[in-house]
């Protein structure tokens, strides 16, 4: 499969390395791309993300259209939190406004840090908005759901 | 050799529209999907009654958003019709 949810390996790593800070205040700047399968990027290109991804990439990135422009939309971080003996973080809901856009799936990286790759997300399918709006809505963030979990 | 545990990446949420912005509908579903969610592991007879409890909410929830819209836009037809274009009032208020 082309794009593949996963947490990336290097994210995992880096968290270790203390790289990412996900605090609501004077946390990194996250951003969320949007990929297409099927030469559906910019340049007819196609999306290969999954866990081995390290960095944004603009290989399969979908066109800027509407207020979705290359690099994605930055995302508003919700402070770490912990439920029982798991910690996780939350993203607010992202909407790119009059696009047409078709993506398969997005890739949220840190924009502060060298653009290094977080997490891959798999839309399951195309997912089209035509002259209209693109939502991602993020899972309940709790400790069965959250976008970004430690267990 | 300890094993700390796992990390996990949740499933999101994508939500389209065509010529125009999201409808209160799905509007309504996004909210409900943000408040209520349903294990699969939990009892049939708590599983029935939390989608009751979940039709109920979207239903109030489509409610509001739908008053929410109307009273916007009557603020908006207002202002316009205060500065004096009531040519786009009247377009407004005709959506």
């Amino acid at each position: 499969m082309a794009i593949a949810q996963a947490m990336c390996t290097s994210f995992k790593q880096e968290l270790l390395e203390g790289v990412h800070n996900f605090k609501l205040s004077g946390g990194d700047t996250f951003k969320l791309a949007l990929y297409a399968e099927g030469g559906g990027g910019k340049s007819s290109t196609t999306a290969t993300l999954g866990a081995t991804t390290t960095a944004f990439t603009t290989t399969g990135e979908v066109a800027s259209s509407g207020s979705y422009a290359t690099g994605g939309g930055s995302l508003t971080r919700i402070d770490p939190t912990t439920s029982g003996t798991t910690a996780f973080t939350d993203f607010a809901d992202l909407s790119f406004t009059t696009a047409t856009i078709t993506a398969m799936g997005a890739l949220i990286y840190n924009s502060t840090d060298s653009n290094k790759a977080v997490c891959v997300l798999d839309f399951t399918s195309n997912k089209t908005s035509t002259s209209g709006t693109f939502t991602i809505q993020f899972p309940t963030a709790d400790a069965s759901n959250a976008i970004i979990r430690i267990a | 050799m300890f094993n700390v545990g796992v990390s996990q990446t949740g499933k999101v949420n994508v939500m389209t529209s065509d010529q125009g912005g999201l409808t209160n509908e799905q509007i309504a579903d996004l909210a409900v999907d943000k408040i209520v969610s349903i294990s699969d592991q939990a009892p049939p007879h708590v599983r029935q009654q939390a989608n009751q409890f979940r039709e109920h909410l979207k239903k109030v929830l489509y409610h509001y958003l739908l008053l929410a819209r109307k009273e916007e836009r009557g603020t908006i037809i207002q202002a316009l019709r205060s500065s004096g274009q009531m040519e786009t009032a009247e377009y407004i208020r005709r959506l």
